[in-house]
């Protein structure tokens, strides 16, 4: 099998193994290939590329014909065969001769006429890819990368069987030649005159003409040679009978054997033509030359694989009383609703810190609020992350305040004061409890408002 | 400074914690994996995402963590400067002082590349306020003396972007509004554009990247076609067969091949949508059709979908008539035109009635001839030619959602009902041409050397839905 078809076998299996894959391993891959070969000055091919993959992969080519191929090659082998008795057969038929009446040349001009067509006929489907008998070849699988070159498959294997036809029908004619003592001659219903038919072979001879001047028949044997079935008249001259044979040899050898080669040529090199087709119209094919010719850009740099968060411990505890609030960064200070949620006392202390306030003033804050020998309510905002300096404040408050004051921190959900209820928002904030390792810190939540 | 550093542009991503810097990289670098896996502030090292072109690096973004001691830092680096000279040196100082302080680790993982080169992308939240908390950071990076840009992104719904430019324009070489989750593909050109404007030497190596990012686009919208094309023609032309007893009745064997042909449509439907996904880079999409095996509202084969993506009869006949006038006008020219025109006339009626006829079809069985006892039942392709346009609605939806999805989207993939068909902004001579071809792979008889033909219709097909998709966009803002 010609290794247009191999190429595009493989081409088909490495398509399918790559669909599989990512696009951007993919484009790596192949532009990789496609630099490496301008490196070394070679062309960018698809047998390059599927050469440089398997030895990659360490596959190695399976010595004989890719299996898919098998069948086809095994039918061609039929052909053959089949051809090469059916050429002995039918030479052995038509030109066989009891010595009661000559081989009418008639009907072998006319076989020989149609197995030309016949040859013809074959070449034609295959060009225009008819197939009115493909169901007989099976099912045709819509994945199949041979289903468009089934018509010229088929004509390559029919011109094997009709060249071995050829072939053997002429060896025959040869042998029976030599073996036997054949009669030709002419005999027609229709009313032709000997110049008629001496003008018809003629013509049929006119392309050995120059080349083997005794394979074309003269009037005079033409006019000897016509004989008819119901009139017995033995041939004056039974050696003259004889003498077309040469005209017969090439007959046989230029209408029928060399179409037939010649066909089959075409047919091998129209399968050629069509396997390369059928590569170039390869799903697979554009997409590849398009990995080839395009500069692999990369943005996604490395993967982050952040390892989940650990669960959080910390649990809502109760908000205690106090009348100490400090507002983290000014968290919900403009929100007066708020603070009967948080304190009973009618006037809490409310001081701010971090945001925009000094350290100085944060250090304040603390000498403040420490000073007081109460719970102290901390709101932040709990859409926001908590910061490193949240955290310092809180290690601050413990250096400057009384051990085992109670810092409740109040993370909320808006400027107005409701209370955080989305579970990744909390969840950030108990983690940060949990972190703080502070037994005194409480994670709370503002008081329900209460009915008035 | 090592010489590497100073040839590429480099752009460390810096602000408050949880103020999308993580989604501004995630879009202009399309890695979706960046803020999706993280919880919101959490990270704690800085991450390189380079562009590169055929392994060469053109620029790189810096995805760093939050301030988190801003005050403290600036307290630090004034305690330790003499004059505005050395305010550089002093940054540079104070990170090689604290690289193993884990108080100051973040602050160290953002300062360091600034001090090593890299240009500042200052990233805020346009929705809430401004306030002046965020000045200790502003001064810090205005300290480092790096060319700077502020991005002011748009997280919420509140707009206080004019504030925001006032007072970054104080701080800040440019300032720049930036949707990290909405902005188009041109706007994401736009800004990296404007990274180069940042310093002389930047602008080319940006200006070559901004070539290759659009043909990098440019090809990913030609191969999403090119996998659309496979896909219809996979799915349009697809068989289910079994084997049948000679005495066998093949009735029974239909829903048991419906569900297995249905089965393979909808795995072939995400195959398709994986690879257009894998195209453009988005790897963890989240989309509304996950459930393959109900026939849910999101299926395939649902009755809302055929509503939705399929066409009237009205047009159903209208495609018909074209596609069958096209064969009818081949009847005229083998006639020489004798015919003076009926040929056309008859095939498109004989089209239309094709339309109608099959628009309400069910598949059947086919048998095949007994062979050893044996016969092969074979179900499908679906000859619907509804079904053709209900595979190609959902597959260009889906793509162009993708090409147009930034990276740092987290919401689900959607599909929106829509009253006028998209195909009515289709050129009548293309709309039928794409019938017929569609109709051809329905009935197997699609040449694979079409396949390019069939490509170029869908991108006509693609420009419409385009166009189409820009009136809905349209219509909802009005």
């Amino acid at each position: 099998m010609p290794k247009a078809l191999t190429l595009l076998l493989d081409f088909d299996d490495q398509y399918r193994r790559d669909v599989q894959q990512s696009h951007a391993f993919l484009h790596r891959r192949d532009r990789r290939f496609a630099q490496q070969q301008e490196e070394h000055k070679q062309p960018i091919t698809v047998p390059a590329w599927l050469a440089v993959l398997h030895a990659l992969n360490g596959q190695r080519r399976e010595s004989g014909a890719d299996p898919r191929l098998r069948h086809w090659r095994q039918a061609r082998w039929v052909f053959a065969g089949l051809g090469t008795l059916l050429g002995v057969g039918f030479m052995l038929g038509l030109l066989w001769y009891d010595g009661s009446r000559q081989i009418n040349l008639t009907l072998l001009i006319g076989l020989v006429a149609l197995q030309l067509l016949l040859a013809l006929f074959t070449s034609l489907q295959a060009w225009l890819g008819w197939q009115p008998w493909g169901s007989l070849l099976g099912p045709r699988q819509g994945d199949d990368p041979l289903a468009a070159l089934r018509p010229a498959l088929c004509a390559r294997i029919a011109h094997t069987g009709g060249l071995l036809f050829a072939v053997s029908g002429l060896l025959t004619l040869l042998v029976l030649v030599v073996v036997q003592d054949l009669a030709f001659g002419w005999s027609t219903t229709l009313q032709t005159s000997a110049d008629g038919y001496h003008q018809m072979v003629a013509a049929l001879a006119q392309p050995w003409q120059s080349l083997w001047p005794a394979a074309v028949p003269s009037a005079e044997l033409v006019s000897a040679s016509q004989f008819y079935r119901l009139a017995d008249t033995p041939a004056d001259n039974p050696a003259l009978l004889g003498t077309w044979w040469p005209f017969v040899l090439m007959l046989w050898l230029v209408y029928v054997l060399l179409p037939r080669l010649l066909l089959l040529m075409l047919a091998a090199l129209q399968l050629r033509w069509q396997a390369g087709q059928a590569l170039r119209a390869h799903p697979g094919w554009q997409g590849l030359f398009y990995r080839f010719e395009t500069p692999w850009v990369e943005t996604r740099g490395q993967e982050d694989s952040q390892p989940a968060p650990a669960a959080a411990q910390t649990v809502l505890s109760p908000l205690p009383d106090s009348a100490t609030l400090i507002h983290w960064a000014g968290a919900a200070m403009e929100a007066p609703a708020l603070l009967p949620r948080l304190s009973r006392d009618p006037a809490p202390l409310q001081r701010r810190a971090g945001g925009n306030n000094s350290l100085d003033e944060d250090a304040q804050v603390l000498e403040q609020t420490g000073a007081r020998n109460q719970p102290v309510i901390l709101i932040t905002r709990g859409w926001e992350p908590p910061t490193g300096e949240l955290s310092d404040f809180i290690v601050d408050a413990r250096d400057h305040w009384p051990a085992a004051t109670l810092l409740a921190l109040v993370p909320l959900a808006d400027e107005q004061g409701a209370a955080l209820t989305d579970a990744g928002l909390l969840a950030q904030w108990q983690r940060f409890v949990d972190r703080q390792g502070d037994s005194q810190l409480l994670l709370c939540a503002p008081r329900e408002q209460e009915p008035s | 400074m090592n010489e590497t550093a100073q040839q590429q542009p480099r752009f460390a991503v810096v602000g408050h914690p949880n103020k999308g810097k993580s989604s501004v990289v995630a879009t202009l670098a399309q890695n979706d994996s960046i803020a999706i896996a993280m919880e919101p502030g959490t990270t704690r090292d800085s991450h390189r995402y380079p562009m590169k072109v055929d392994d060469v690096t053109l620029y790189e973004l810096i995805d760093t963590p939050g301030f988190q001691r801003p005050r403290k830092v600036l307290a630090w680096l004034q305690g330790h400067s003499l004059s505005a000279s050395d305010r550089p040196d002093t940054v540079a100082a104070f990170v090689t002082q604290h690289a193993d302080d884990p108080r100051y680790h973040d602050e160290c993982e953002l300062l360091r590349p600034i001090v090593e080169g890299a240009g500042i992308i200052y990233v805020v939240d346009g929705s809430v306020p401004y306030n002046r908390e965020h000045e200790a950071e502003m001064n810090i990076l205005r300290w480092t003396g790096r060319p700077s840009l502020a991005l002011i992104n748009q997280i919420g719904s509140d707009d206080h972007s004019a504030d925001w430019e006032a007072a970054l324009g104080q701080y800040f070489q440019i300032v720049r509004r930036f949707d990290a989750v909405h902005a188009p593909f041109e706007k994401h050109l736009d800004l990296l554009r404007s990274f180069g404007q940042l310093a002389p030497d930047w602008r080319e190596p940006l200006d070559a990247a901004l070539e290759y990012l659009q043909a990098l686009k440019f090809g990913r919208d030609s191969q999403a076609l090119e996998h659309i094309a496979d896909a219809l023609i996979d799915m349009l032309g697809h068989q289910e067969s079994a084997r049948l007893g000679e005495h066998e009745a093949a009735k029974p064997l239909l829903p048991k091949l419906r569900q297995r042909w249905q089965n393979w449509q909808r795995e072939r439907e995400q195959r398709l949508r994986r690879g257009v996904e894998d195209l453009y880079q988005h790897r963890r999409l989240q989309r509304q059709e996950s459930d393959l095996l109900t026939p849910d509202d999101g299926d395939l084969f649902s009755e809302r979908t055929r509503q939705l993506w399929g066409i009237s009869k009205t047009q159903l006949a209208a495609a018909g008539f074209g596609a069958g006038a096209v064969g009818g006008a081949g009847l005229d020219a083998v006639v020489l035109g004798a015919s003076l025109g009926t040929g056309a006339l008859v095939g498109g009626l004989l089209g239309a009635a094709g339309s109608y006829y099959y628009g309400d079809k069910l598949t059947r069985l086919k048998l095949g001839p007994l062979s050893g006892g044996f016969r092969e039942a074979v179900y499908g392709p679906l000859k619907d030619p509804q079904f053709a346009y209900v595979v190609l609605g959902r597959a260009l939806v889906h793509s162009y959602e993708v090409s147009q999805r930034n990276h740092a989207g987290r919401d689900v993939l959607a599909v929106n009902d829509a009253g006028e068909h998209w195909l009515e902004h289709m050129d009548r001579k293309d709309r039928q041409r794409l019938h017929k071809t569609l109709q051809s792979l329905a009935n197997r008889k699609f040449e694979p050397g079409k396949r390019q033909r069939l490509i170029e219709q869908l991108e006509q097909a693609q420009q419409a839905f385009g166009r189409w998709q820009m009136e809905q966009f349209e219509a909802i803002d009005n």
